[in-house]
């Protein structure tokens, strides 16, 4: 039975399809665990890298203070987080996220508009990827109206 | 004489609407039933995870569609059919895409809330979930006694559909430029728009099923496209799934063209990406194409009838945060 078991799993992990990334999401795999922050004063413990994949930790809405009202807030019952991200330099930037949580980018408590959103490649385990012109500066990013207690994100330049 | 015809259809149709939505005489009831209607309307706790409100698909800045071809459910069940716009939806008789025996937007808005095919804000079989969830917030609690006074301020999702039709027969949008100039008896302003308003009441004859003023005949038609759904979408035959009659298959409701111009994609299952797309889609049954050019004339006269006072109207809009009882 157990050794059943491990051929099933070996046969899986042989014949499961791999996603073909491109080039900017050539980060997404390696994973590091980062918290969220509940409220504008825990920003500075739950910071995110540009170009760096994390796996982070979400938590109930009803704990979180948002830097910005979300537009999509989130039930009771549902979860979410904030992180503090700087940026160097103005570009259009890509947040790549394992869940179907809500985001926003926000800067001097306004959050900014996306211009794009698109699924992530076939396999990847990218839900949803969100692109925004954004200028140079710290930014909040939120995340709201989740249906679990972690997620994989990366935020990734893309010109 | 079309345009008069219009404009008179249009000043009984709003000033008609206007006394429903929100009359001076109208009872505190209503006016609280409203009130609660929009802070339900912005509330993700009507979903199974919390993760859907009715806005998550509505959206305000795009006449309450959405920007996607489909929308995936609160547990990630595939999307059938794009989100309809809700403008001026008190007016309509048959609601969705393709529905011809609802009630009203009461029952309607159970489709989403519990319905299974698709599955959407997944409530179906907890529907007491929400009685206990929105039971717990005391604005709601208030909110409810003033709406539903003889029914002791009962929290259900009875209650919760009804106070969601209120404010979503609020949804008046009758202040588009095209309504603007019609009233003054004047021109369209460009010279494309007026071409396309020539072609659309005239050789194109659109007007047959999106009948001003909606924009819409409220009726059913078998408009398929030429070519066939994917394999993977879900298999959709618009009303003969909900009447059983065979002659229904592949009828869906005409969409409204007020707001078109913002809520791309279109068709029922968002097949159409642009405008453009969407008239090409089109049998018109008038013995010739649509050159390029008449196709832009009738992309300018749809453009005149967005209504940027209702998308951007503060009343329909997320309640505040915070409760003001």
């Amino acid at each position: 039975m157990k050794n059943g078991l491990l051929i099933l799993l070996l046969a899986t992990s042989l014949f499961a399809k791999e996603a073909v990334l491109p080039s900017e999401l050539s980060a997404w795999k390696a994973l590091s665990y980062v918290g969220s922050a509940k409220n504008p004063q825990e920003l500075p413990n739950a910071t995110l890298t540009l170009n760096t994949a994390s796996l982070v930790g979400l938590v109930p809405t009803p704990k979180i203070q948002y830097v910005a009202r979300p537009t999509n807030e989130g039930g009771s019952v549902s979860y979410g987080g904030m992180f503090q991200l700087t940026l160097k330099e103005s570009g259009l930037y890509r947040v790549v996220l394992a869940n179907a949580s809500w985001i926003e980018m926000v800067k001097d408590a306004k959050g900014s508009q996306s211009v794009a959103h698109s699924h992530g490649p076939d396999y990847s385990g990218i839900r949803k990827m969100v692109d925004y012109a954004l200028e140079a500066g710290t930014y909040t990013l939120q995340l709201s109206a989740g249906a679990d207690t972690t997620s994989a994100i990366l935020v990734t330049k893309l010109k | 004489m079309t345009r008069t015809i219009i404009t008179i259809a249009i000043g009984l149709l709003a000033a008609q609407s206007a006394l429903q939505a929100r009359s001076p005489q109208m009872s505190a009831e209503r006016k609280a039933q409203i009130e609660l209607g929009r802070r339900l309307f912005y509330e993700a706790d009507l979903s199974i995870n919390g993760t859907m409100s009715c806005a998550t698909c509505h959206e305000q800045r795009r006449a309450f569609a959405d920007g996607n071809q489909v929308h995936p459910g609160a547990l990630d069940d595939p999307g059938k059919r794009n989100v309809p716009g809700l403008a001026n939806i008190g007016a309509f008789k048959n609601l969705t895409w393709a529905h011809n025996r609802l009630s009203g937007l009461a029952e309607q808005s159970l489709m989403p809330m519990r319905g299974t095919d698709p599955v959407e804000m997944g409530m179906n079989g907890h529907e007491a979930e929400i009685g206990k969830r929105l039971g717990q917030n005391e604005c709601y609690q208030k909110l409810f006694l003033r709406a539903f006074p003889k029914e002791k301020g009962s929290i259900h999702i009875g209650t919760v559909s009804r106070a969601l039709e209120s404010f979503q027969k609020t949804f008046i949008s009758y202040d588009s430029l095209y309504d603007r100039v019609s009233k003054k008896n004047l021109p369209l302003p460009t010279k494309e728009a007026r071409a396309g308003e020539k072609l659309f009441f005239g050789a194109a004859k659109c007007n047959t099923c999106h009948s001003a003023p909606l924009f819409s005949d409220d009726d059913f038609h078998d408009v398929q496209p030429k070519n066939p759904q994917p394999e993977n979408r879900i298999q959709d035959y618009g009303l003969s799934d909900v009447t059983g009659n065979l002659k229904d298959k592949n009828f869906f409701r005409t969409p409204s063209l007020r707001n078109a111009a913002l809520t791309a994609p279109y068709w029922h299952d968002g097949s159409a990406k642009t405008l453009a797309d969407a008239i090409r889609k089109h049998d018109l049954k008038i013995n010739r194409t649509l050159n390029h050019q008449e196709i832009d004339d009738l992309i300018a006269f749809i453009d005149v009838l967005s209504d940027t006072t209702f998308v951007n109207n503060p009343e329909y809009a997320k309640p505040a945060k915070e409760c003001t009882y």
